[in-house]
């Protein structure tokens, strides 16, 4: 703490952004709030990006820790308190200055504040809360506020936090227990599942009190999110996705993150990644996860004890159509919102356009089109009044080898890292899909492509 | 055929659509287009429409009363978008015009706009969907500079024409602040007050050595915002290309982390 007063708000800014930068979640979603006319803040619920960073990621937060002193070990972290680097922590009234000075530049949407733990879980969230009352009651800061919930805090100061953000989250971190229990010691699925549901009770609650009472105060009004490591551990897709089934469907959360795993300690335990972090894996796991909150999939559909991970080459989308071409095609005019969600090509906006404009007039193929339907990958899968687009045969290879051929199916971002050196027609490529991961530059994490 | 030349502008435009429907020439051989046109036939007849306030007004009554607000924000949206005209595209007032001649026949507005197999509707949806992302950018890489006496000064390029919408979304964000962001492109600039409100002027009058003048505090918080900005990313996901698809290269020149590399 000494060392740390004594440095620059820019030396700090640097560090603590440094530590801060492996959490993925920098959406400022979820919430609608209109200004009050008085203090500096409002928020819009699909949220706003403000700028790309180098790596393509949106800064939507001012996304930094407290302070990246840490008595815990976690071997994939940084922080922890073996791995040697700098340290620092700010005060709140640092947070508070530049959160309210990048703000009314509309350099960012609000604050996404974690921490290291400093002297113990409490301590550390005592601070925080510290730093939210601050920023709300003093500064009136009415924009978005994104914050962690310390694992093994009191219960009441994450209540308090709770009634000063918009979001909270706790990291799951590792998709298992086993993989929690060896690398990161300090913590475990209690620590980290008790919070979560405390937040979520607590959220519930919270709906019945604005029922009775509008202008109760609200608590974590955003609903709370968290982010997996992939890759650092041996889970495979099936296991990732049922996980984040679970919590979607038992935890109620709004978002699942995951982050692909990036070796920055060097620890013996984890793996080393030649090729840097499973980019194109994670593209994937979000492509499914947008299948699961949005296009009605469950993860059953998907993957199975036997097919345990998601094809490399093909959207899951794409990938599971192939493997129900019975179920195909479908009359655009006729077939139910549920089975328009999904044709490969038709994007859930796409399939709320058709029942709509359907209603009217009977669509053909060039409104679909208009519509912003991709025909080259739904074509396959529709007819129009009964008739397909072109004379296509319906079968498994050869659709999938045209589907192939439609670069979008390796997100350009990937692509242009050098992916379309390989060749996808090599012989048997299906059989062993393997992509050097070396080749795979990149995915983008905040605004995951649409499986559509 | 008659042309009807109306001006580039929200007025201009409507009163193309008034003078055409009370001209009785059928509408069937009737087109419309912004600004001059780029080749003229030898068998049409040209008619350039005056801008006219009153007849803008009768239409935007007759458009709101009968098809609602909803109606009406697409087709000024459209009216007002920036994109240049194009070979083979539907000109806007023409779009417009026609738009409104088929809600006129069929009564309702909202069912109009959704029969996106009519051309000029598609057209319509078009333009505001060009519009509106254009909105929504600005929105978020705007960037405000603190001056010499404190108020908050942006510079935008936008191609179109969005400043009322970017004004509502700023003075109800910042209430206490005082801001302008000043449309380079249509030389239109949003003022407002603190605790009053915002107005639209026109841009000919800003002092523009003042607005050069940034306050003290505005270059060590930009050093600040660049080094976050520069920290943030993760060095082994670099990716130039997906940044530059996600932030298009035309916004650069206007927030200070990336003019940098512009
Ligand atoms: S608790 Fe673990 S993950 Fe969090 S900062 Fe400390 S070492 Fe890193």
């Amino acid at each position: 703490m000494r060392i740390a007063q004594e440095m620059s708000l820019m030396e700090k800014l640097t560090i603590l952004t440094d530590a801060a930068k492996y959490d993925v979640a920098c959406t400022s979603s979820g919430v609608d709030r209109r200004g009050n006319g008085r203090s500096m803040g409002n928020c819009v619920a699909p949220g706003l990006c403000h700028a790309f960073a180098a790596d393509g990621r949106c800064v939507s937060l001012l996304k930094i820790l407290f302070t990246n002193e840490c008595i815990f070990n976690c071997a994939y972290c940084q922080n922890n308190c073996n791995s040697d680097v700098p340290r620092a922590s700010f005060t709140p009234d640092e947070i508070c200055t530049l959160t309210m000075e990048f703000y009314r530049r509309n350099y960012i949407e609000g604050l996404f504040l974690s921490s290291g733990i400093l002297h113990s879980p409490n301590y550390t969230m005592e601070l925080i809360c510290q730093t939210l009352d601050r920023l709300r009651n003093v500064h009136q800061f009415n924009g978005y506020i994104h914050v962690k919930a310390i694992p093994g805090a009191d219960p009441a100061l994450v209540e308090r936090a709770g009634f000063l953000a918009d979001r909270m989250s706790v990291n799951l971190e590792l998709p298992t227990s086993d993989g929690l229990r060896r690398l990161a010691p300090y913590k475990s699925r209690n620590t980290i599942l008790k919070p979560m549901r405390q937040i979520q009770n607590r959220i519930t609650e919270n709906k019945n009190e604005l029922a009775v009472w509008r202008k109760a105060p609200r608590f974590v009004p955003a609903g709370q999110s968290t982010q997996m490591i992939i890759g650092a551990t041996p889970e495979n897709d099936f296991q990732i996705m049922s996980v984040a089934e679970s919590l979607y469907q038992k935890f109620a959360l709004k978002r699942v993150f995951y982050s692909a795993f990036v070796n920055v300690n060097h620890d013996s335990n984890l793996p080393v990644l030649p090729g840097g972090p499973p980019l194109l894996r994670e593209h994937r796991l979000y492509q499914a996860d947008w299948l699961l909150r949005y296009y009605q999939f469950s993860v059953d559909e998907l993957l199975s004890e036997d097919r345990p991970d998601f094809n490399i080459y093909l959207d899951p989308k794409c990938d599971w159509a192939l493997r129900h071409l019975e179920q195909f095609p479908v009359e655009i005019n006729r077939a139910s919102y549920r089975t328009l969600l999904r044709v490969p090509g038709i994007g859930y906006k796409s399939a709320e356009r058709i029942v709509k404009a359907r209603r009217t007039a009977t669509l053909d193929f060039s409104d679909l089109k208009k519509i912003g339907v991709v025909l080259k990958r739904a074509l396959y899968f529709i007819t129009c009044s009964g008739r397909m687009m072109y004379n296509t045969r319906i079968e498994e290879n050869y659709i999938c080898s045209q589907l192939m051929s439609d670069r979008t199916q390796i997100p350009k971002d990937v692509r242009n890292g050098g992916y379309q050196q390989i060749s996808l027609f090599d012989s048997g490529f299906l059989e062993h899909a393997v992509i050097p991961q070396e080749q795979i530059i990149a995915g983008d994490i905040s605004a995951p492509a649409q499986a559509g | 055929m008659y042309v009807f030349i109306c001006q580039n502008s929200l007025e201009g435009i409507f009163s193309g659509v008034y003078d055409a429907c009370a001209s009785r020439l059928g509408h069937r051989n009737i087109r419309l287009v912004t600004g001059e046109p780029e080749n003229y036939e030898l068998f049409s007849e040209y008619i350039y429409v005056t801008p006219s306030e009153e007849k803008t007004r009768k239409v935007i009554h007759t458009v709101t009363s009968r098809f609602g607000m909803q109606f009406y924000e697409s087709i000024c949206q459209a009216a007002m978008s920036g994109e240049p005209k194009k070979k083979g595209k539907m000109d806007k007032a023409d779009a417009i015009y026609e738009t409104i001649l088929l809600a006129l026949a069929n009564g309702d507005g909202q069912k109009v706009l959704l029969s996106l197999g009519e051309p000029c509707v598609y057209r319509i949806f078009e333009l505001c969907r060009a519009a509106n992302r254009e909105a929504c950018h600005h929105l978020e890489f705007l960037r405000f500079g603190e001056l010499e006496n404190g108020v908050l000064f942006a510079t935008i390029h936008p191609k179109d024409y969005i400043l009322p919408y970017l004004a509502e979304h700023f003075t109800d964000r910042l209430p206490m602040e005082n801001f302008m962001i000043y449309d380079a492109t249509h030389q239109t600039v949003v003022i407002h007050a603190a605790a009053k409100g915002y107005m639209l002027a026109d841009a000919a009058d800003l002092d523009l050595d003042k607005i050069k003048r940034y306050s003290e505090n505005e270059l060590e918080y930009r050093r600040l915002w660049l080094a976050f900005f520069d920290h943030i990313a993760i060095e082994a996901r670099k990716n130039p290309h997906l940044q530059m698809q996600l932030i298009p290269k035309r916004y650069w020149a206007d927030t200070p982390e990336l003019s940098r590399f512009a």
